[in-house]
Formats: structure tokens, C-alpha cells, sequence
């Protein structure tokens, strides 16, 4: 065969060296031309990552055994040598950019798998990879400012599960920066400043989430493919929002980054919600941000560590012995004494106007109140029971005014009673009691102390918000509660009208652990409505108006964009199949029943609909009885297109 | 007067021995002192702690001393209190009776009965019998002075802080309406929950025990009706009853409750047309219930609805359109969208219950009768807190009331369902494989002492050996006076060993059916009589005082002929076999599962309403034999599988199975009434 001369541009030289030019023939396959290459420049290194880019096809010669004239190169080629991975700044939900290598060469499905694996994510299928919105001239200057860690040192490894160390992953056990930076992978966010949340872009409409949603990188071509340069920005998110096999012991990484996402799509309004849910959001956020702060610990510690604690405490069992165990049970049936000199007024009876002071005896889950200490051994002069009250209260900090409102339940409706307490610590507790009583709970209940102690630093909260009127950032005991909801209620509300809000949501969590908090989180969130779907405008076919595709996990909606309305339900179990036109860029569907749809996307291309449908399939092909590992080779058949074929 | 009362302590003394025999089976310790609403034992605890562990041995068996003397005064009040009462609380009494009570009337007996010794659950322990045997005070076997062993100090302490753990726990005898009018009764104690009562109610009545069945609570004055979901405690919403109160509890079948499991996709695709509906296959139902309730979150289904709203305090309903989430039920306020931020929240579910309104059209001037209420439980009378709303048609209703629940028990709802699936499951094979019992529930009874009815009684989930039981076990025999009056409880010579119908396969004690003392021949003379009770060991069960000779033991696959009759009465299987029966025993304890011995009077026949013979015989527990039998086996629950020798239980004829509770309530219930209005 005759022999021409093939020009390559070798990346590691510098963009203005010039190609490199080999003699080649056509027989000649591609690993014979990288070996060449590599001798003629002379550079010794480990060349295993790299590989050949033909950039007039968009596309990498990744078959070594493949001859120059079966993959069609001729002399006119431009060709370019360089790594398969390449590093890139990877947004995560949380927010932080990590640095680190990615794989340009393989369908951004198995990049994703590669940093899942990397950082320690299972379930890879449910995420994908976002271009970034563009941002505006003036947020450049900040992004310079960001912090980005570093990750680019990490060797690539191929082995499907990391072996863990310590409870994370073996190259984060490295060092004490790598330690550092799983950390921030695997414990939340402390709640952003308020300025930081108004910045944000929200999306103010369907049709701007349409948008977003537009930006999804094609799961089955590479990043080389769709124009990500090196040293990019890409976002890293939940794109299929059906979460599987949830096991907080393993997937602590995975629930804080969902948890992330999920706080973010609150706080920007990505997702809808009422207000009642926006401050127990707001709640479990304060809650979840205090919690991981006072243990940061959610990784699972070491085995040893746990025999090792075990070994302690059934040692000290013995060594108590088994009077103790009597003790014990006194101990947690004893509650605290709580009584005091209080006030007390009923809006509704006549008898009493006004507040009036008696002494107040907190036992069981009630109040009795008497005429004075001295007459408290007899009988009071009345015993409410606080079991299914509701507890309320009013306080203003800067007026001294302590008031616990009670809503106590009787046969005949609800009686409202007033208690007034002189100071803050009095307040603490009498509300922390009022609190564990309305759930039955008597002072015994562990949950007292700190009961009382989240009270007082809501309170601290509502001192620091009232004096320093709003924006002070703020102080490590007080978190500003417009951190903690959208910007809609910053306008709406004071950080100190939405403390007490916040406050009021919070008592049925404050118990919770951190991953209760966290999954409870992401319960409330998977309740709302709008959860799970995902926007693109289509248009119908016979139809001349745009209207709003929604992709959710068991279904498709139709939303009519004047009205706002659902106006269709699809469900995929009804679905009998779906096809792409390619040319004319339609997507039509068949239902059971003869029922045919057929639309083309506006703001997304019809592939990322089609993966959308496909995906949310294989999602659930997924199930515990079949093995843990991916079928890639399913996902790709459901969501390729013409190009898998 | 006179009457009512002794009819009343009979009563007691019924319940009593009920919960002894039950004990059995329960794993639980000791019965408490069941107390009632009113009567609220409360010892100070803050006190208890200081001094508790102050004391010395014989200050501990003082304090148990007081704390049995209190119990007693207490029940003594109960009872006196319990007239009042529409939902009579039963006074199991944990205490050992003062022996005079016995000797004075058979009535008194039911504070004595209730083994105070159960508390240490299936290990009687000597410290526990010791503590337990209450009047006498410490064996004394310890010297005070000399080393207290620390073991015991602490063992009493346990003791008694069990006991006042126990002591609180609330029963209550409910009456149950049945849909052909007549009515169950059942002791329920605070920490069942519907579920169990139920299965209690499944032995009782014999009804196909499908999913549907369910407890439903009325209320009379609201015209309000509400389905208890099964992992509900019963006790609970009945406390929030006034005195007065007609409110009622039903037992009956209710589509609507696992509506949503059997037909989700009219809730969840209740927008669809319903021929769509209709066609739906069982693979798509199955997938919606998957989805929406085994995902990590319990999806609502998403209803909208303009509903009518009665205003506060006024007579007009307005109209509103209405959202239904998960965190509550929502309203689009006038001139807004239907964006989740401009709903204003109308309820939260935190503590709320749904009932269906009955006859609000008449009642409020609905505009249909298709109305449900939002109300929190405690309230029972009129209240601006009662939220009251109208739906166009029952099925709005239905999809509402029934999204209601979804949204405020979640996954328990599903979890129940799951749990009445099985037990349907189970029982339909035990109906094909054993003969249901021919006892027919509702029989009345006819027997010839209204009085003594028997009591049905739920299993009291904590009953332990009756103290009898223990005492025969480890202590002294029973006090003397008791085989004055009373019958020793095995060795009655009037009844013969009970002929046991066992019924194959149901694994289920029968319920021990209560015989009223007067009916008992008087015992035996105590030396004949005596060394032959059955001791059936502490751990499995107290017998009952007045046990009738023990019923063959369950698992045998032929019956031993009748016990020998001693002398001329038919005495129970020797008490020294009890602790361990083998099966070549002839006369065993009734196993758990056979059904109650022969009726002891001439009057009841055993199946067939023939009198039974006067001797009765105890017919052979062949396979078929069920069917004669009476009685609905009862199943406690929590029994213990194994199953112990039986104590003697006692047997009711089979006629007065299913109609004598019912009978009994309502005699009692109208001896009351007719009392109260003498006074």
C-alpha cells in the first residue's frame, strides 16, 4: 500500500507546536499509528491515557485495531493526540466546585459513573451532567473568588467500588486536605447568607425552568462531542428523580448532595410550595444545619470502633451490676420538678379577667395551679391536661413579653388559656413542657433539655434579628431565618415575624436525628405535588400554541401555559411505545386505548425528551431482586436513539 | 337494690377471674389494678424515688403492703364509680382479696382474684411471690439487720415500680354493636390497639374476618362516624368521651377502608374518566399502590374540589375551592391562583380526625347529606372548632375523607391493610380446615340466671397467673375461706371435667367462659377435694377461682374419657401431673385451644341445646366434635404458643357464647338505669 503522511497535533506539546507528521498506510491501525507518534516525539511518559481525536468527525479513535481506512482517514484529517481525561470544575448540588478529571472520551453516562465513583455516590444512572446557566458580567469577578479543592491528583481507577477506609473512600484518606474535602462532601451546607440565595437565578416561570431543563448533556455521546472544553464548568445534579434503594449507612455522600439539591430547589423556587411547608422546610433546614454541626459525623465510623465502644458498655453494664438497673428505671420514670409562680388568663371565662398569678405545678402532662406555694399539697384550683393541645407562642423580646398560648381541648371545643412568664429562662422551660406535654410526653421524656434549649436559641435568634436589623450576618448561635426560606418571604416577613413561624415547625422535629432530619427533608419534598418533574415547552402536533411537556417518574403531563392547568395525564405503564423522528425532530407516543401524541420540543432538543422517557423506564426496571450492578447496556437501548443503533 | 349489687360484684368477680385465666396466655406480667378515668391511681413518682431506695427490706414489703391496700380501696371506688359509667371500666384487681371478702359473698371476690404475682410475668420467683402475696407481709426470712442482699432490694424495687407502671394502665369494658343488633363486650386495656381488638372480636363472632371489618366509633350528638384505623389504641378516643355520651362503637364491615388498596386508581387517578376506570388491570392497580406507598415518601392524591364550608357559627355554607397535600388541606383564596403560595392553609392533620357527618342535610342545612367534619378528637359537643364540610357527591367524599387519612397516617394505613390481609388469609384456611365452632354469637342465652352472665372478655393482654395458680404453684393453698363458699376451683365436684370440643387447628384458646359461683355446687369437702386441685404451674397460667375441671389438654389427639369422678363427683386430673402434662394424662387442663369444658349446668347442652347430662361427660375431643361446641375459641393475643397445661378455665355452655355478653351489658345497663332512677 502506498504510504502518505498523516499530520497530528499532540496536545502535550503546546497549542503553537506544530502537528507532527507521520508516514502512514492505510492498513495501518490506530494503536500502530499512536506508537509511532509516541517514538517521534521522544517524550517519555505514561502515554496509556491518551488517545486520537478526529475533530473534523467530532470524534475519538478509541479502536487501536481499527485501520486508518475503516475509520475512513485519509491525509486530509485533522487529528489531535491528547488525554482521555481532562480536568473539569464539577458544580456539585451543594454548590462547591470541585476540581477533578473527567472522562472525555466515554458517553457522559459512564463520566458520570467515573466521578460517582470517585466521590463516592452510588446510583450514578440518577445523575447527570448540566451546562451551567450563563452568568452575568458582574458575577465573573465572584466566580474567580471561589473556592475550587482540588481533586485532579486522584488516580483514575476502574474498580467498580472504592474500598473504603475510615468510612470513605481510599484517596480521600490520603491526606488531611483530601479528608477535608469528603467531609464537605458528606456533611450539609450551613444555610446560606440571604444575599447569596437573592442572587441566585430562580426561575420565575415554567417555561424558564423549561429552559434549564434544556441543558442536559446527551447521556450516550461524550463530553469531547458536545463542546465541553477543558477546565469547564459543568454541574453535577439528580436529573431522574427516582431514588432508589436509599441506605443512609452507605449513601451518605449521595443523601447529602440529594439533600442539597433539594434544599436549593426550595429556596430558589424551583419547586412550588405553601408557605405551612416552607417553614418546616425552613425548620428542618435550621434543624439539619445545627444538628450536623453539633456531629458532624454522619459517616459510619469504623467496625472497630464500634466493637471497641460495645466492648466499653456491656463492661460497664456488669460492672453497674443489676441494682442499677432498678435505679434506672426510677431515674427515667422521675421527671424534673417544674412549678412556679406564673400568670394565667382565660380570654373566654368571666371569672377571671386579666392575668393572674398563681403557683403552677407542671406533673405528668399536666398544669395544676393553686392559690400560693404554700396551698399546693391540696387540691388545685384546677388540673388541665395538656395531652392533644396545641401550644403557641407569643413573645416579644424587645417588650419582655413572654407568653405561651394554649389551646386545650375539651369535650365542648377548645379553651384558650394564656400563661405569662416573667423571663426568658422561666419561658424556656415552661414552654418545653407545655411542648412534651401536648405530645403526651411527660418532663421525664429525654427530649426535655433540649427542648428547652432549642427554645432559648430561637430566642437568641429573635434578640440578635430585632437588634440588628437584618442584614448583619449572622452570628454563629443565631442563624438570620431568611437563610432558611425563599426570597418571597424575605419580602414578606422579618426575620423576627418568621422566627416564631420557623419556631412553630420546628417543635415536631426537633427530636429528629440528623438522617431523619435529612430524609424527612426530602419526604416532605417528594410530597409536594410538583415533585419529580421536569420541564420542556413542546409543541403538540395539530396544535399552534406552545404548551409545556412535564416529565415526572411515572408520567407525562401536559400543561396549558395560559391556564397553568394540567390538562393531561399520561402514565408509562399505559404507554405501549414511543419513537423518535429524527429528521423532523418529532416525538410521537403511543398509549393504550389508541391514544397517539406526537410533538416537537422547543427549548430542548427531542434526544433529551426521548433519555427523559427512556431513563425514567430503566429507572424502574431497577429492582432489589436482580443484581446490584448497572445495565448500561439496557439504559443505552432506552434512551440512545438512532445513534445506539 | 340489693340485687343490682350482687349482681354487680358478681359481675366483677366474673371479670376477674377472666382476666386471671386469660393471664395465661399473655405473656405480660401481672394484670394491674385497671384504672378507670376517673379514679386515677397516682402515686407520686418524685417521691417514690427518693425513698425507694431509702428503704429496707421489710419498709419495701410495707410499701407493697399500702400499695395493695390502695389498689383495693380503689377498686372499691371503681366499682361504686362504675355505674356511672357508660363504658364500665373493669376493676381487675391485681390484689390479693382480703379473705374476708370471699367468705362474705362470692361477688366481693373479684378484687381478690388477680394475681398480684403475674408482675414478674412467666417466672414466678420466690422474691416475686413474696412480694406479691400482699397482706402478709414480708416472709420475714430476711433479718433486716443482717446483709440485705441487694438483689432482692432491687428486685422489689423493680417490683413495685412495675406494678405502678401497671397500675396506670387504663382498661375498659366496651360494648361492641354487632350489625344484627346484638353486641360483644370486651375488656380492652390502653395499650391494644384496634387491631387486636379486633382479632379478639374475630374469635368471638366467627365472621369471615376479611379485610373490611373494622371498629367505628359514633357519635350521637355531632352525628359523626369515624373508622378506627387498625393501628390506633382504642382506649384512647374513648376517654374523650363525656358520661353521657350515646356515643357507640361498632363492629362491622366498612368497604371504604382498604377502598384505596383494593381500588387506587379511583383515588389516584380519580380524574380520569371512569370507564377508563373501571377497565383498569390488577397489574396497573398493583403498580399505583407500589407507587404511591412503598416509595420512600407516601404520595396523597392530589385532590381538588370546590367543597361547602359552614362558617364559623353561622347557618350558610360557602363555597371554596379546596387542595388537598400532604401537609394539610388548602384553600385558593378569592381573586388568587391556584399556585402553591397563595394557598392559605385551612387545616393541618397534626390533630385532627376526619368523621363522616350523618344526615347534615336536616341537621345543619347542608346542601347535601354527603358531608365530613374535621374535629379534634377530645371534642364531643357543638364547637366553633369543628370544621364541617360538604361534598356535590359521595364519591368527592369518599375520595376526600379517604385522602385525608392517607395524608395523616401514611404508611401505617397501608401497613394495616398488609396485616388484615394476612389474617384473612389465615383464618379463611382455618374455617376450611376446622369446624367452625356451631356456637351461634348471637344465641341468646338462655339460661336460667340472667344474672350470671358470662362475661366475653377480650384477653386482657396482661394477665398473668392468677395468684390462685401461684399459690398452688409455690404457696400455701388458697385461703380456707374461699373452699367455704366458693369451689375450689379444679376439683369442682359439679362439674365434670368439661367435655372439650377441641376445635382442630384453631390454635387459639377458647375464651374461658364465666360461670356464675352460685350455680356451683358448693366444692367438695376441702380434705377429698383439696389435694387433688390442679396446680397448674405459676408460669403457665392461673386458673381461674372457680374452674371447672380442667378440659382435656389441647394436642391430644383422643380425649381421655372423663376424669374418674371422685367419690361421687367427677374430680379433676390430679394437680400434681399439671406442671407437665403429657399427653397420657387423662384428665388434662383444658389446652388453650380447646374450646371450654362442658357446661356445668344441666340447663345448657353442650352443642346441640340438648341439656347436657347431668354428669356431664366430657365428650371426646374427636375431630368432629367441634361441632357441638358453643363456643368461639378466643384467641388472646399475645398468647404464647406453647401451650401450657391449661388451668382449669372455665367453660360456659355453649348457648350463652355469643348472646350472653350481650346480654349481660344490657341487664346491667338497665338494672343501672333503673337504679339511678329509684335514687
Amino acid at each position: 500500500m502506498a504510504a502518505w503522511d498523516l499530520a497530528i497535533s499532540v496536545e502535550d506539546l503546546g497549542p503553537d507546536a506544530p502537528p507532527v507528521t507521520l508516514s502512514v498506510a492505510s492498513d495501518l491501525h490506530v494503536g500502530g499509528v499512536i506508537l509511532k507518534l509516541v517514538e517521534k516525539t521522544q517524550i517519555k511518559r505514561d502515554w496509556s491515557d491518551h488517545a486520537l481525536w478526529w475533530e473534523q468527525k467530532q470524534q475519538w479513535l478509541l479502536r487501536t485495531s481499527w485501520t486508518l481506512e475503516k475509520y475512513g482517514i485519509h491525509a486530509d484529517a485533522r487529528l489531535l493526540f491528547m488525554p482521555q481525561h481532562k480536568p473539569v470544575r464539577l458544580c456539585l448540588p451543594s454548590g462547591i466546585t470541585l476540581r477533578l478529571l473527567a472522562c472525555f472520551s466515554n458517553p457522559v453516562f459512564q463520566t458520570v459513573m467515573g466521578i460517582c465513583r470517585m466521590l463516592n455516590i452510588r446510583r450514578p444512572e440518577e445523575l447527570s451532567l448540566l451546562r451551567p446557566i450563563e452568568h452575568k458580567k458582574k458575577k465573573k469577578a465572584k466566580d474567580l473568588e471561589e473556592e475550587i479543592y482540588d481533586l485532579t491528583e486522584v488516580p483514575l481507577s476502574s474498580a467498580s467500588r472504592p474500598c473504603l477506609y475510615n468510612g470513605m473512600p481510599a484517596h480521600f484518606a490520603d491526606s488531611s486536605q483530601m479528608e477535608a474535602i469528603y467531609k464537605m462532601l458528606s456533611v450539609t451546607q450551613p444555610p446560606p447568607a440571604p444575599e447569596v440565595i437573592a442572587k441566585q437565578y430562580r426561575p420565575a416561570s415554567v417555561v424558564d425552568k423549561a429552559h434549564i431543563h434544556g441543558r442536559w448533556l446527551d447521556s450516550s455521546r461524550c463530553l469531547m462531542q458536545q463542546g465541553i472544553q477543558e477546565n469547564d464548568q459543568i454541574w453535577l445534579r439528580y436529573k431522574f428523580f427516582a431514588f432508589y434503594d436509599i441506605e443512609p449507612k452507605y449513601d451518605v455522600v449521595r443523601l447529602t448532595q440529594l439533600y442539597e439539591q433539594a434544599r436549593w430547589a426550595i429556596l430558589l423556587e424551583d419547586i412550588d410550595c405553601t408557605e405551612e411547608e416552607m417553614m418546616l422546610f425552613g425548620a428542618l433546614q435550621y434543624h439539619i444545619s445545627k444538628v450536623s454541626q453539633s456531629e458532624p459525623q454522619m459517616m459510619s465510623s469504623s467496625a472497630a470502633m464500634d466493637d471497641l465502644e460495645s466492648a466499653l458498655q456491656s463492661l460497664e453494664v456488669k460492672m453497674e451490676g443489676e441494682s442499677s438497673t432498678a435505679s434506672e428505671m426510677l431515674e427515667t420514670m422521675t421527671a424534673p420538678d417544674l412549678n412556679d409562680y406564673l400568670k394565667i388568663f382565660r380570654p373566654k371565662r368571666l371569672t377571671l379577667k386579666g392575668y393572674k398569678q398563681y403557683w403552677f405545678k407542671f406533673q405528668d402532662t399536666s398544669i395544676s395551679y393553686f392559690k400560693s406555694k404554700e396551698e399546693s399539697i391540696g387540691e388545685p384550683i384546677q388540673k388541665i391536661n395538656l395531652k392533644g393541645c396545641e401550644v403557641a407562642p407569643d413573645v416579644n423580646m424587645a417588650a419582655q413579653k413572654f407568653l405561651i398560648r394554649l389551646l386545650i381541648p375539651a369535650p365542648e371545643g377548645m379553651n384558650e388559656v394564656y400563661l405569662r412568664c416573667e423571663n426568658e429562662q422561666q419561658y424556656a422551660q415552661w414552654m418545653a413542657a407545655c411542648r412534651l406535654g401536648s405530645k403526651g410526653k411527660t418532663l421525664a421524656d429525654s427530649s426535655f433539655q433540649s427542648e428547652i434549649q432549642s427554645i432559648r436559641s430561637f430566642l437568641a435568634m429573635q434578640k440578635s434579628s430585632s437588634s440588628s436589623h437584618g442584614n448583619v450576618p449572622a452570628s454563629d448561635e443565631s442563624i438570620n431565618t431568611h437563610s432558611l426560606v425563599s426570597p418571597r418571604y424575605h419580602k414578606k416577613y422579618k426575620p423576627k415575624q418568621l422566627t416564631p413561624r420557623i419556631l412553630d415547625a420546628y417543635q415536631n422535629v426537633a427530636q429528629l436525628s440528623l438522617t431523619d432530619a435529612v430524609m424527612r427533608f426530602l419526604q416532605i419534598w417528594q410530597a409536594l405535588p410538583d415533585f419529580g418533574l421536569s420541564y420542556v415547552v413542546v409543541r403538540f402536533k395539530g396544535s399552534r400554541k406552545d404548551e409545556v411537556l412535564g416529565i415526572a417518574p411515572n408520567r407525562l403531563i401536559r400543561i396549558d401555559l395560559g391556564v397553568g392547568d394540567v390538562v393531561k395525564t399520561w402514565r408509562y405503564n399505559n404507554m405501549k411505545q414511543w419513537n423518535v423522528n429524527w429528521d423532523i425532530r418529532q416525538v410521537a407516543i403511543e398509549f393504550e386505548g389508541n391514544v397517539n401524541i406526537a410533538f416537537s420540543c422547543v427549548t430542548a432538543d427531542c434526544k433529551i425528551v426521548h433519555e427523559f422517557i427512556g431513563g425514567y423506564i430503566f429507572m424502574s426496571t431497577r429492582s432489589r431482586e436482580k443484581s446490584d450492578t448497572l445495565n448500561e447496556e439496557l439504559f443505552h437501548k432506552l434512551t440512545g436513539g438512532h445513534e445506539a443503533l | 337494690m340489693d340485687d343490682i349489687d350482687a349482681m354487680f360484684s358478681d359481675l366483677l368477680g366474673e371479670m376477674d377471674l377472666l382476666t386471671q385465666s386469660l393471664g395465661q396466655e399473655t405473656v405480660p406480667p401481672a394484670s394491674p389494678p385497671s384504672t378507670n378515668k376517673d379514679v386515677n391511681f397516682s402515686i407520686g413518682f418524685t417521691d417514690l424515688n427518693e425513698s425507694l431506695n431509702e428503704l429496707e427490706d421489710n419498709d419495701l414489703d410495707a410499701l407493697m403492703a399500702d400499695l395493695m391496700a390502695d389498689l383495693n380501696a380503689t377498686e372499691e371506688k371503681l366499682a361504686a364509680e362504675i355505674e356511672g359509667l357508660k363504658v364500665p371500666s373493669p376493676p381487675p384487681s391485681d390484689l390479693p382479696p382480703p379473705p374476708t371478702d370471699l367468705s362474705t359473698h362470692p361477688a366481693s371476690s373479684y378484687a381478690s382474684p388477680t394475681s398480684p404475682a403475674s408482675s414478674t410475668g412467666s417466672s414466678v420467683s420466690t422474691p416475686a411471690s413474696s412480694a406479691t402475696s400482699p397482706i402478709p407481709p414480708p416472709q420475714s426470712s430476711k433479718p433486716t439487720k443482717e446483709e440485705i442482699e441487694a438483689q432482692m432490694k432491687a428486685d422489689k424495687i423493680k417490683l413495685a415500680l412495675e406494678k405502678l407502671k401497671e397500675a396506670k394502665v387504663k382498661k375498659l369494658v366496651v360494648k361492641f354493636l354487632l350489625n344484627d343488633g346484638s353486641a360483644k363486650t370486651l375488656m380492652v386495656d390502653e395499650r391494644q390497639t384496634v387491631r387486636e381488638v379486633l382479632d379478639n372480636l374475630f374469635e368471638k363472632t366467627h365472621c369471615d374476618c376479611n379485610v373490611d371489618w373494622s371498629l367505628c366509633e359514633t357519635n350521637h350528638e355531632l352525628q359523626l362516624e369515624r373508622t378506627f384505623e387498625d393501628h390506633e389504641n382504642l382506649v384512647e378516643p374513648l376517654l374523650a368521651w363525656t358520661r353521657d355520651s350515646e356515643n357507640k362503637i361498632l363492629f362491622q364491615e366498612r368497604r371504604e377502608k382498604n377502598e384505596v388498596f383494593k381500588n387506587p386508581q379511583n383515588f389516584y387517578l380519580w380524574k380520569k374518566d371512569r370507564k377508563a376506570l373501571k377497565d383498569i388491570k390488577d397489574k396497573d392497580k398493583e403498580l399505583l399502590v407500589q407507587e404511591n406507598f412503598c416509595g420512600t415518601s407516601i404520595i396523597v392524591p392530589d385532590l381538588e374540589a370546590v367543597l361547602h364550608l359552614k362558617e364559623d357559627g353561622k347557618k350558610s355554607w360557602k363555597q371554596r375551592l379546596f387542595q388537598l397535600r400532604a401537609s394539610g388541606i388548602y384553600y385558593v383564596p378569592k381573586g388568587k391562583t391556584k399556585s402553591s403560595r397563595d394557598l392559605v392553609c385551612f387545616v393541618q392533620f397534626d390533630n385532627l380526625n376526619v368523621y363522616y357527618g350523618k344526615d347534615f342535610k336536616s341537621k345543619y342545612k347542608a346542601p347535601t347529606d354527603f358531608c365530613f367534619v374535621l374535629k379534634h378528637p377530645q371534642i364531643q359537643k357543638e364547637s366553633q372548632y369543628i370544621k364541617y364540610l360538604c361534598c356535590d357527591d359521595a364519591r368527592t367524599m369518599n375520595l376526600w375523607v379517604t385522602g385525608i387519612r392517607i395524608a395523616k397516617y401514611g404508611v401505617s394505613l397501608y401497613e394495616n391493610f398488609k396485616t388484615s390481609e394476612k389474617k384473612a388469609a389465615v383464618s379463611s384456611v382455618w374455617t376450611n380446615r376446622s369446624t367452625p365452632s356451631s356456637s351461634n354469637p348471637s344465641t341468646p342465652s338462655p339460661t336460667i340466671k340472667a344474672k350470671s352472665p358470662n362475661q366475653a372478655n377480650g384477653h386482657a393482654p396482661t394477665p398473668q397467673p392468677g395468684p390462685i395458680s401461684a399459690d398452688f404453684g409455690n404457696i400455701p393453698p388458697p385461703p380456707p375461706p374461699m373452699a367455704d363458699i366458693l369451689p375450689p376451683p379444679p376439683p369442682d365436684p359439679a362439674f365434670p371435667p368439661p367435655p372439650s370440643l377441641p376445635s382442630r387447628g384453631s390454635p387459639k384458646p377458647s375464651l374461658p367462659q364465666r360461670k356464675l359461683p352460685t350455680n356451683f355446687p358448693p366444692p367438695p369437702p376441702s380434705m377429698d377435694n383439696l389435694p387433688p386441685p390442679p396446680p397448674p404451674p405459676p408460669i403457665d397460667d392461673a386458673p381461674p377461682d372457680f374452674l371447672p375441671p380442667p378440659p382435656p389438654a389441647s394436642g391430644f389427639g383422643s380425649l381421655p374419657p372423663p376424669p374418674p369422678p371422685m367419690s361421687s363427683l367427677p374430680l379433676p386430673p390430679p394437680p400434681a401431673s399439671f406442671g407437665r402434662m403429657d399427653q397420657s394424662l387423662p384428665p388434662p387442663p383444658p389446652d388453650p385451644e380447646f374450646l371450654p369444658p362442658p357446661p356445668p349446668e344441666p340447663m345448657f347442652t353442650g352443642g346441640g341445646g340438648g341439656p347436657p347430662p347431668p354428669p356431664p361427660p366430657p365428650p371426646p375431643p374427636a375431630a368432629g366434635g367441634g361441632g357441638g361446641f358453643p363456643r368461639p375459641a378466643l384467641r388472646p393475643v399475645g398468647s404464647v404458643k406453647k401451650m401450657p397445661p391449661a388451668p382449669p378455665k372455665r367453660t360456659t355452655p355453649s348457648l350463652q357464647g355469643g348472646g350472653g355478653d350481650g346480654d349481660l351489658m344490657s341487664e346491667l345497663m338497665l338494672a343501672m338505669n333503673k337504679k339511678r332512677g329509684a335514687h
